[in-house]
Formats: structure tokens, sequence, C-alpha cells
């Protein structure tokens, strides 16, 4: 679809027109309309059975709590093994394709594991989180993390580590623990807030 | 006698200013909980992927002793932060702490986790050589692997549970509670 010359700029160019309507939903009225159009979502959310049990008993909404960090530190640990490899500071003598291969497997079924139980605690409290700008952030911090991970980090690093410049696998590996940890930080802080 | 020592001990850290300030200042004690809740990531999830190496699920083709070798210090200065900030959230609100039967669970989780890590480090060091290629650790070994899965996963559970007043000296529990929380007759400060 695009001319040939512009082949190898492929993702550059769509990286750069998600970057774009993200910004143009962010600074327009599409942003609060979609934010209102969510309301009635989030009060199902409170009232469907995940909702009810999670309100029913604390005990069980602390246990799914203490699952989440569980699975945080698992996709964290992977997450942290395989960027420390690409910066240079960890693991330098295992091949750098095998290891991030092997600790994807993990960051994935941790990524899992903490939306699963992320979205049994989002239904139990819905209705207070809808209106908490830092849960709003997370899920944006999140969607920037996935769409990072699996559109930009993995295809590119995919293509052939050697052919890239050090300093662009570097550069990759600030980012994805910079936008994770900012997943990580702003859910946590979500609970001191409202 | 000993439930007795350990709330005098908490009454006079409770009665310091730097743990009302700390406790009392809404940045400082959410910064500090935030760190010792991420402090996780460097600590639990790289154990879990050590502990996963040697079940066979996790970076098989890799040496098990580069694995553990490798990734011991990132993790304790991931250990280190957690201790430190945990130290901390203690001091910030000791009597409570003290006296929460999920603080006194999780203190001897901790115990037994720190006597399997060294176990299993004795262990690994007399006999890796013999197996280092191998995709999954000798029983024993793998054993020890399960047991600290297991006691990061309720020591977590414990941690997340002291948020939890259930079981607080303050709602007068009764029985085995009351003596495992560490309850005084009579006491006024909670």
């Amino acid at each position: 679809m695009l001319p040939t010359f512009l082949n190898s700029w492929r993702r550059s160019i769509a990286t750069l027109a998600v970057s774009g309507v993200a910004l143009g939903f962010g600074f327009s009225a599409w942003r609060v309309n979609a934010w209102e159009a969510l309301q009635p979502l989030f009060a199902w959310m409170e009232t469907s059975w995940l909702g009810a049990i999670g309100k029913t008993w604390g005990g069980v909404f602390a246990v799914v709590e203490a699952m989440h960090l569980l699975a945080m530190a698992m996709l964290g640990g992977a997450l942290l093994v395989s960027d420390g490899r690409l910066l240079g500071w960890l693991l330098r003598d295992v091949p750098v394709t095998l290891l991030l291969c092997r600790a994807h497997r993990v960051f994935v079924i941790g990524l899992v594991a903490a939306l699963a139980t992320g979205m049994f605690m989002a239904c139990a409290v819905a209705t207070k989180i809808y209106f908490l700008p830092v849960f709003w952030i997370k899920m944006l911090a999140l969607a920037v993390g996935v769409l990072f991970t699996f559109a930009i980090k993995r295809p590119l690093l995919a293509d052939g580590i050697e052919d890239l410049h050090p300093w662009v696998v570097r550069a990759v590996a600030v980012a994805s623990l910079t936008v994770w940890f900012t997943v990580a930080a702003s859910g946590r802080w979500i609970g001191f807030s409202g | 006698m000993f439930n007795q020592l350990v709330y005098e001990f908490a009454l006079w850290l409770d009665a310091g200013r730097w743990s009302t300030l700390l406790h009392e200042s809404y940045y400082m004690y959410s910064w500090v909980e935030t760190t010792h809740v991420l402090s996780l990531i460097p600590s639990v999830g790289i154990l879990f992927l050590i502990d996963l190496r040697m079940l066979g699920l996790a970076l098989p083709q890799v040496p098990a002793s580069v694995i553990a070798g490798r990734l011991q210090w990132p993790m304790f200065i991931g250990f280190g932060l957690m201790v430190t900030t945990g130290l901390l959230l203690f001091y910030a609100i000791p009597v409570r702490s003290a006296q929460s039967v999920w603080f006194r669970l999780k203190v001897i989780l901790l115990l037994g986790a720190a006597l399997n890590a060294i176990v299993f480090h004795y262990r690994m060091k007399r006999s890796v050589a013999h197996w280092d290629n191998a995709a999954v650790a000798p029983k024993a070994l793998r054993r020890g692997a399960l047991l600290s899965l297991l006691f990061w996963t309720l020591i977590v559970i414990c941690g997340r549970l002291i948020a939890y007043d259930w079981f607080d000296c303050s709602h007068g529990p009764s029985g085995f509670i009351a003596v495992f929380a560490g309850c005084i007759e009579g006491q006024t400060e909670f």
C-alpha cells in the first residue's frame, strides 16, 4: 500500500499516526464524550456478579489484590531481566534473542494474570475509580505499554538486534521500563486516591 | 511476657516524633508504601524467574547456575529495598502492626522463606555441577523452588491483609486470635 521507498519506514509512520490520533483524542471533546459514554458500563460492572463478589467478601477482594501484585511482580521481573539484558546490565553472556523470547512468555503470563485480577478488582469499585484521574492515567499507560511491547518492541527486535544501532536498543529498553513503571506506580496510587 | 515486651517496644517506637511525622505525612507515607510494593518487582519477580527455571518452566536452555548466580544481586537489591521500606512502614504504625495477626503470620512466613532459601542455596552449590545444563533441577531443589513460590505467595497475601482491621485488638478479639495478635488486657493505646 505504501510506496516502495517508504517500506522501511512503515513502522515509524504507523507509530506517528497512532501518536497523532491519541494526541488528537486527548486534547479534543472526543475524550470527554468517550468518558461520559463509558459511565453506564462502569455502573453495570459494579452490579455484575464479579462486582457483587468483590463488594460482599472483603477477604476475596484482598486475596485477588495480592494475586494482582504477584502478577505485577512476575511481569515486572521478566521485563527487568529482558530490558536489563538489552541495556547490557544483566546476563550478558546469554544469547539475547533466546533470553528475550523466553522472558517474553513469562511476561505474557504475568500480563494475562494482571489483567484478569485487575478486571475483578475494577468491577468491585467501578463507580469509584470511574471518577479517579489516576485510574485513567493507569489505563492510558497500560494501553501504551501493550501497544509499545507488541507493536513496536517485539517486531523491532525480532528483525535482528545486530542490525540496530546500540543506542536504539538501549532507548527501547529505557522506554519499556519507563512505561511499565508508570503502569505499576499509578496502579498503586489508585489505592491512595478517592 | 513476650507479647507485653513487644507491646512496650511498639509503644516506645510510637512515642517518637519521626514515627508520627511519617504516619501523618500523606505523600511520604504513600511514597514509602508505593516503593515497598514496587520493590516486589526486582525481588519476588526475579526470585520467581529463578524458581521457574529450576522447575523447567522458564529459560530451560540457560544453565541454572547462570540464572541463579547472575540474577541474585539485582534480587538482593530488591529485597534490600523491600526490607528498608517495610521497616519504615512498621515504624510509622508500630502498635497496630505489632499486634496484627497478618503481620505476625507474615514474619513467621518470612523466616520460613529465608530458611528455605538458605537450604536451597547450599543444596544447589553442592550439586549444580552435575545438572547445570539440565532443563529441570533435581527433585530436592524443585521442592525448594515450589516452597519458595508458595512462601512468597502467602507472604504477599498476608502483607496485603495487614491493611484490613478484622482482627485488630481495638475490636476486642478473643481466644486464639487475641493471644496470637498479642492483645494486652486493658491496653489503652492501639
